[in-house]
């Protein structure tokens, strides 16, 4: 017990007393010159411009904008498009890559949020992908549709499939299982909001589009079987429109 | 960690070349040593999400007005565009009905919970302040529009979210945020189905990471 508290203490310690995360990266700038900027974006104004061979440290990265500072201790944002070409301190070039179609292909992570309408009411969504291969991609959904009589919340787990995983105008079908809530609206009932949960099936196809960057639109028309009773079922349909961000 | 190995490696060094004087002669231990780093992408820190806490006012059309406290986390996409999600909660108060008349309210304690979300995509317009003539800090004015949903008297409804604001950057990650937004839902609380605007201002501390 007390050696194990001894090294917890020890891990601890380590973990704090590790030297913190070196002063950025350095390279040496092969493009013939670089600008930089004020802050990270374009409209920002060039105060300094960063020569060929020289040595910058790359401090942070934010929206195609890198932080860096020169040796001469002056620091400002250069754009990413403009220093793709440097050299590593090992003398090995190197390119400091900004997400791209390609990289879209080897995603593991999608997040998204989606706007669109569930048999006539308004609905909003969100999801979360896991990527397993390059067809295959397993997905969890949220989705809140709200209407005039009743509000109905949905989740469901579903599996894409990809058959042309190389094209930027992607399609794709999808299955899933899930479940429904619906809570009628309040001042439709009287003795207080009673709300039912049922199994749901889905089947859809969709459209995902590589639009720049980490990011995707994605179109999605489902048909939904909500198991309402032993031999009762509600047929819905659901269009969405989102927009998805990959890691 | 590298550092024990390099003093046992270095004093097993100094102990085998004492060992031979010989070996000492021919051959310098004290080469120059370049600290070289291995290049790590992933060593660059990426400040994309913006992550704060805001408190505000808002008017519950109707009823009152009351103080807003919520979160919110962005998501930035280009140097001009960003994704957020935010929820806020407050208390909604009487109607000038309920008031005056002195007569039975409208919603429980419980039904008074203004709740909400929203998903937000915004539009900055980067700028620049001038504080003084050295001290300049970055700065931007953005736009925004989403839907979410409100719940209040007991439902939930779809909410569209309208609104501006100016985010003022202390430091690189650290900036301080003025929010106007109108959150539009539809409501037949009191009476007939109508359109309700409710306007919250709100001052946000968030944080880049």
């Amino acid at each position: 017990m007390k050696t194990s508290a001894a090294l917890l203490l020890m891990m601890l310690f380590c973990l704090t007393c590790s030297p913190a995360r070196a002063e950025g990266v350095r390279v040496q700038v092969m493009d013939s010159y670089a600008d930089m900027h004020t802050g990270p974006a374009s409209e920002y104004p060039r105060f300094h411009v960063v020569e060929k061979g020289e040595w910058i440290s790359v401090l942070k990265e934010r929206t195609g904008w890198y932080k860096v500072a020169t040796e001469s201790g002056k620091s400002g944002w250069i754009s990413a498009r403009s220093l793709t070409r440097t050299f590593a301190e090992d003398g090995e070039q190197i390119t400091l890559t900004q997400p791209s179609f390609e990289q879209s292909r080897q995603r593991d992570w999608e997040f998204g949020l989606y706007a669109g309408v569930l048999e006539n009411t308004t609905a909003l969504s969100v999801s979360a992908a896991w990527v397993v291969t390059e067809n295959i991609v397993t997905e969890i959904a949220y989705t809140q549709a709200l209407g005039s009589f009743s509000e109905n919340q949905l989740a469901s787990v579903r599996l894409h499939h990809f058959t042309f995983p190389e094209w930027r105008f992607s399609p794709y079908v999808t299955l899933g299982v899930g479940q429904i809530r619906t809570t009628p609206r309040a001042n439709l009932v009287q003795s207080g909001s009673e709300s039912r949960t049922n199994d749901l099936l889905e089947a859809g196809v969709g459209f995902r589009y590589y639009l720049a960057k980490n990011y995707v639109v994605r179109l999605e028309y489902q048909r939904l079987l909500a198991l309402i009773e032993r031999d009762e079922q509600e047929e819905l349909e659901s269009w969405k429109l989102g927009f998805a961000v990959f890691f | 960690m590298e550092t024990w190995f390099r003093r046992i490696f270095l004093s097993a060094l100094a102990m085998i070349s004492l060992g031979s004087p010989a070996a000492q002669a021919q051959q310098s231990i004290y080469e120059p040593e370049v600290e070289r780093r291995e290049f790590n992408e992933a060593d660059i820190d990426s400040e994309n999400f913006e992550i704060g806490a805001f408190v505000g006012v808002v008017s519950i059309e109707d009823f009152e007005q009351d103080t807003v406290v919520g979160a919110r986390l962005a998501y930035h996409i280009s140097e001009n565009l960003f994704v957020e999600a935010s929820a806020g909660f407050a208390t909604a108060g009487q109607t000038s009905f309920e008031v005056l008349s002195g007569g039975a309210p409208f919603l429980t304690d419980e039904e008074r919970d203004y709740t909400y979300y929203d998903l937000s995509v915004g539009y900055n317009i980067n700028g620049e302040v001038f504080v003084t003539d050295s001290l300049v800090l970055n700065s931007d004015f953005y736009l925004l529009v989403g839907g979410g949903s409100t719940e209040f008297g007991g439902d939930d409804r779809f909410t569209i979210s309208v609104g501006g604001g100016y985010r003022l950057l202390l430091t690189d990650y650290f900036a301080l945020r003025l929010d106007v937004r109108d959150h539009i839902f539809n409501s037949d609380l009191i009476g007939e189905e109508k359109a309700t605007h409710n306007l919250a201002y709100s001052v946000s501390a968030t944080f880049f990471f």
